[in-house]
């Protein structure tokens, strides 16, 4: 289409000099509305990654003038480091329990919500919001003290109901849960507010159809509702997936990967290698790695805005 | 109303009272957990430091003290790190709004070489996380002597792909016979999109404005790795180093957490279509 069009354009025009062209000064025009962007977007983007991928093959500091070329030294090192496994194994455990909890819940919640006997339902989609307001390091805050252990009002509330103390960020078995419990608490809310969109688009009639062929509000919602809500729920699994993958603001303000690396994650590595131990090739190495892995997800997020 | 109808609603509702007891106490244990933290934050940054260790915990402390704010705004530059993340949020959304709407402006209404391997090539870059382009883009700013300076903190934020996205959609619905009835009555291109493209987006504009902005203002990373001095910490960034310093005494990180939040609960009360509108924009959530 462009093409063809340009070619008219370009006999109209053909008479004057080059830059006096009427489709040379069509596309001149065109890339002075995207220069400011593209130049940025340069600098920022495209130019820092391909920047990347060859830190990935280098040794040094960040403030090294010459870093020695490697090779694909990295990429082997972080095969026999002591800590990339147990990276790995954090952010892999922590990501399938995080995304099927918080989309199993937030689909609870957002039957409940929309539930026809609610009124008021902008109230409780305004109260699920409101925790996606906080920063993560505000939020940590907030829950450092309700987890805290002995004072804390969690402990406190647990205690109540006869359950044990449970030192939620400094035992290495809990640690990661108790990330998972104020990460959950900080995201919920855009996954109920989705599904709660969803589910109200269903149109009324496919209900009234199931419920008088004899379905039971159970049967109703996993075998009307549910199946409709799908490309929504897979938007929701995809985008919490690739959240969940590069966690680290609420890490790095709560347990700073501790206790014993029991909190450590993929970016908390490239965080710590990069701008504290002086390995930038190794952080670099990490961070392809985590592109490897987020690249096929996040293809399907494409795919899904690009349908929208 | 016949007195039948009544009945029959009144009986009508009795049936389905044990559901609506269910859902609302649920409903309740929702607005508990979501808005609780909040609140109980807000109750202990009034305590005193032996109530804040105190067991049971105190919900609601027995006597209300300011010392906490009074603390934490003289004795921290605390005002200070409000005004950046203020500025910082302020100056990034207007300028990525400019920016992209210019932008989205060409990519939804003119034909140029090489505007649909741009624009693929764009969303293509959704797909590299960020903490891969954290460690170049440093070196970037460091080379263009940013580091530690207000400048290191917007610029390179302010090319935001999602953003021409979002607005390249929404500019695609305004009907060409405005664009054609502007140009008739003599209007150059960048009046066009300046009077005609910019004000009819306005929604969009919004919409993004919201995402930008709080998005900045809960930023931590950046701010993380370009600034050293902590005059010219953000907010996200002071309450990271609060809590490295103060460990245990919760009555200012309480204080400091609340106060960093409030702008935008006040923003969002008022905005709130924005904010979920925005949401799905896939941003909001840093």
């Amino acid at each position: 289409m462009t093409a063809s069009s340009g070619a008219s354009q370009t006999t109209q025009g053909q008479s004057g000099p080059f830059w006096g062209r009427a489709a040379v000064r069509r596309n001149l025009n065109a890339y002075a509305f995207i220069l400011p962007f593209m130049v940025l977007f340069a600098v920022f983007n495209i130019g820092p990654f391909f920047w990347a991928l060859w830190l990935s093959l280098l040794r040094g500091d960040l403030v090294d003038q010459v870093k020695p070329f490697v090779g694909y030294q990295n990429y082997v090192s972080l095969t026999t480091d002591s800590i990339t496994l147990k990276v790995f194994l954090n952010s892999l455990q922590y990501t399938v329990s995080v995304v099927p909890i918080a989309v199993v819940t937030a689909l609870a919640l957002a039957f409940l919500i929309g539930n026809k006997l609610v009124r008021f339902k902008d109230f409780y989609r305004a109260v699920v919001f409101f925790p996606l307001l906080a920063s993560a390091a505000a939020t940590a805050q907030i829950w450092s003290y309700i987890l805290a252990p002995r004072y804390g009002v969690l402990t406190y509330l647990l205690g109540l109901v006869g359950v044990p103390e449970i030192y939620w960020l400094s035992d290495p078995d809990w640690a990661l849960y108790g990330i998972l419990l104020v990460e959950w608490w900080r995201g919920i809310g855009f996954h109920i507010i989705l599904f709660l969109a969803a589910m109200l688009g269903v149109p009324e009639e496919l209900h009234e159809a199931a419920r008088i062929d004899g379905a039971n509000a159970w049967q109703v919602a996993t075998r009307v509702t549910i199946p409709l809500m799908r490309p929504v729920i897979l938007f929701s699994v995809v985008m919490g997936t690739i959240w969940a993958f590069q966690l680290f603001d609420t890490v790095f303000v709560l347990t700073n990967g501790g206790p014993v690396h029991a909190t450590a994650t993929i970016v908390w590595y490239i965080y710590n290698h990069a701008f504290r131990y002086g390995q930038v090739g190794m952080a670099a190495a990490m961070g392809v790695v985590l592109l490897l892995i987020i690249m096929p997800i996040s293809y399907v997020q494409m795919k899904v805005l690009g349908e929208r | 109303m016949t007195p039948i109808d009544l009945r029959r609603d009144w009986r009508k509702r009795l049936r389905i009272l044990p559901q609506a007891v269910v859902v609302y106490v649920l409903l309740a244990l929702l607005v508990i957990i979501m808005l609780g933290p909040y609140l109980y934050i807000f109750s202990s940054s009034f305590k005193e430091t032996y109530t804040l260790i105190s067991i049971p915990p105190q919900i609601i402390p027995e006597q209300f003290v300011w010392d906490n704010y009074t603390y934490i705004l003289s004795e921290l530059p605390f005002s200070l790190w409000f005004f950046n993340t203020i500025l910082v949020a302020v100056l990034v959304t207007v300028g990525t709004v400019l920016i992209d709407a210019l932008a989205a402006y060409a990519f939804a209404k003119k034909e140029f070489w090489g505007r649909d391997v741009l624009f693929g090539l764009m969303l293509a870059t959704i797909m590299i996380p960020g903490a891969l382009l954290l460690i170049p883009a440093f070196l970037i700013t460091n080379w263009l002597g940013l580091l530690n300076s207000y400048g290191g903190l917007i610029i390179p934020a302010l090319a935001n792909v999602l953003g021409v996205f979002l607005l390249r959609q929404f500019m695609q619905t305004i009907p060409e016979e405005l664009e054609h009835a502007a140009r008739i009555d003599g209007c150059t291109d960048f009046g066009v999109f300046w009077r005609i493209i910019m004000p009819l987006s306005a929604p969009a504009l919004a919409t993004l404005s919201i995402v930008v902005f709080t998005s900045q203002w809960n930023n931590l990373v950046w701010p993380l790795v370009v600034l050293n001095d902590k005059d010219l910490y953000t907010l996200p960034l002071g309450l990271a180093l609060l809590r490295s310093e103060f460990q245990v005494n919760y009555g200012i990180t309480s204080a400091a957490a609340f106060l960093s939040v409030v702008p935008l609960l006040i923003v969002f009360l008022f905005l709130q279509r924005y904010f979920l509108e925005g949401l799905t924009v896939g941003a909001v959530k840093g």
